[in-house]
């Protein structure tokens, strides 16, 4: 193989690899749903939890929620596709909807306000972002053993005495 | 007498591995473990280990000895596998991306320990030993000070709460036995992971395609022989190199399959053993410092494994005392190394003396004409 081909060649192998790198990126980002099924208030329109909310991705059901509560679901890509069956009153009929959602990348977590979203409000009324709030155990200090001589040197048996 | 001698002479070849065979023969009954339990793990494991020993046998055919510089690529696979836990790239293509990310710094690291290990040929294992001490420290410096201050971590889950380096455990529960689980079917309650397997046995097919390539043979050439090697024209060198860094790039894969399979990263110390044992499993399936086949790694991981599973609870039942069996077994991987080290010099050593004796014979019947 000449010389300049050889470059061709390797130059080619590296860009397939960086694009199915990229595409790796991108179908295999994870994202965390959470369904929330809360009242509240938007620009002054009030809106009010079905009385049972019921989440099905891929035919499975992965929340029940009542008033209040919260659920969630783990999703790859981006592209969610959930149903819902919802049920407004107790003791009344319910409904089925699918819903289609587009991820943003860049969001880690995204809450879906289901109350807000039945009541016809704008996506920036029903779709935020969640933010992580770091657990007690996750800001406890955390010691990191690496040294292979511990306990071997003068230093240490000073340390320990 | 022949016979005998044969006989006697396959049973010292072996003698590590007969030696598990017994091992196992008597703990398995006294364990009490199930024979669907046993071969199930054992299953498991196999998919765990495989790739990662099979990584082994490059170098080995390059009469490089044993690799213990395939921690080097097993630090790499841990590298790529944080990034890509705190990117949130989950399932196969975290793993995927993983895996090329571990391959260029395998390349790095290969070339790194290749070039090391052309300076000290014939002391190839120890020096490959002590570069996976020493790149520890470097693995150390990215990971406890670069990662979180120059390399940008972004999870809590997984920096330290001080603000830089990683945690002592990076979960990789997203990824977890995604390519296990990915076709897995169940035969007498045994699961068997197809995917994983079909990649251990395309990469087997790959080594024995690649013994039969110029470079494999150039390389076996090298094994035998660096000076004859380097007489017929193969830059011994540079065929060395290749071998490590291709194995040191197959232990980074390797090391993702494994992970990936364990569901979470001991970021400082997953690495750390897993060249100690994939070289002890190794060993214990009939390889030599200068001989091992595909063979030997399936059956090491068998005897191994089977060794790894019954021990503590044949502890257990024996003293009362399961740790009884922790020790044994780490105490039996390091003894089958010792092993093998004194059987390869023994052997060395006999066929230097058989040699010896053959020309002082020569050179006697010349002078007695």
């Amino acid at each position: 193989m000449k010389s300049g081909n050889r470059i061709l060649f390797r130059l080619g192998a590296i860009a397939v690899i960086i694009a199915i790198a990229v595409c790796m990126a991108v179908i295999g980002r994870g994202h965390t749903i959470y369904f929330d099924s809360k009242s509240g208030e938007y620009n002054g329109q009030a809106y009010t939890a079905p009385y049972k909310t019921e989440v099905y991705v891929k035919d499975e059901r992965v929340a029940k929620l009542y008033d209040g509560e919260r659920g969630m679901a783990s999703t790859m890509g981006q592209t969610f596709h959930y149903s819902l069956e919802i049920t407004p009153e107790k003791g009344g009929d319910s409904y089925t909807k699918d819903v289609t959602f587009k991820v943003p990348y860049n969001l880690d977590g995204v809450v879906i306000n289901i109350a807000a979203m039945e009541a016809g409000l704008p996506e920036e009324a029903y779709i935020s972002e969640f933010v992580p709030v770091p657990s007690a155990a996750e800001l406890e200090d955390e010691e990191v053993v690496t040294d292979e001589f511990a306990g071997l040197t003068e230093g240490d048996e000073a340390e320990a005495g | 007498m022949t016979e005998k001698k044969g006989l006697g002479a396959l049973i010292r070849q072996n003698s590590v591995s007969l030696m598990f065979v017994v091992i196992c023969i008597i703990c398995i009954p006294i364990s009490g473990l199930s024979p669907s339990y046993l071969i199930n793990e054992i299953v498991t494991r196999m998919g765990r280990n495989a790739f990662l020993i099979l990584s082994l046998l490059i170098p080995i055919m390059a009469g490089m000895g044993l690799n213990f510089g395939m921690t080097l690529g097993a630090m790499a696979g841990e590298i790529g596998l944080i990034l890509v836990s705190d990117w949130q790239i989950v399932g196969i293509p975290g793993m995927v991306l993983a895996m090329i990310i571990s391959v260029p710094i395998s390349v790095l690291f290969g070339l790194f320990c290749g070039k090391i290990l052309n300076m000290a040929k014939g002391r190839e294992m120890i020096t490959s030993y002590i570069i996976s001490y020493f790149m520890n420290g470097a693995y150390q410096l990215v990971v406890l000070y670069l990662m979180g201050s120059i390399i940008p971590i972004k999870h809590s889950s997984i920096k330290l709460p001080r603000g830089y380096g990683v945690r002592n455990t990076v979960s990789l529960l997203s990824m977890r036995q995604k390519l296990d689980n990915l076709v897995a079917i169940r035969f007498w309650g045994i699961k068997i992971p197809v995917v994983t397997f079909i990649i251990i046995f395309l990469m087997c097919l790959v080594i024995v395609w690649f013994r039969k390539t110029k470079l494999g043979q150039d390389m076996r050439a090298v094994g035998q022989d660096m000076a004859v090697a380097r007489d017929s024209g193969i830059n011994v060198e540079r065929t060395r190199i290749i071998s490590i860094v291709i194995s040191t790039v197959l232990a980074g894969i390797g090391m993702i399959i494994y992970l990936q399979n364990m569901g979470n990263i001991a970021t400082y110390s997953s690495h750390s053993q897993i060249g100690m044992f994939c070289i002890a499993a190794l060993l214990v399936g009939g390889a030599s410092v200068e001989k091992a086949s595909i063979g030997n790694v399936f059956l090491g991981i068998a005897l191994f494994h089977t060794m790894f599973i019954v021990a503590p609870k044949a502890g257990a039942v024996i003293t009362g005392d399961s740790m009884i069996g922790e020790y044994f077994r780490v105490f039996v991987s390091y003894a089958v190394i010792t092993i093998a080290l004194i059987m390869y010099e023994t052997n060395k050593r006999r066929a230097k003396s058989a040699v010896g004796a053959e020309l002082e014979k020569a050179q006697l019947e010349e002078e007695s004409r």
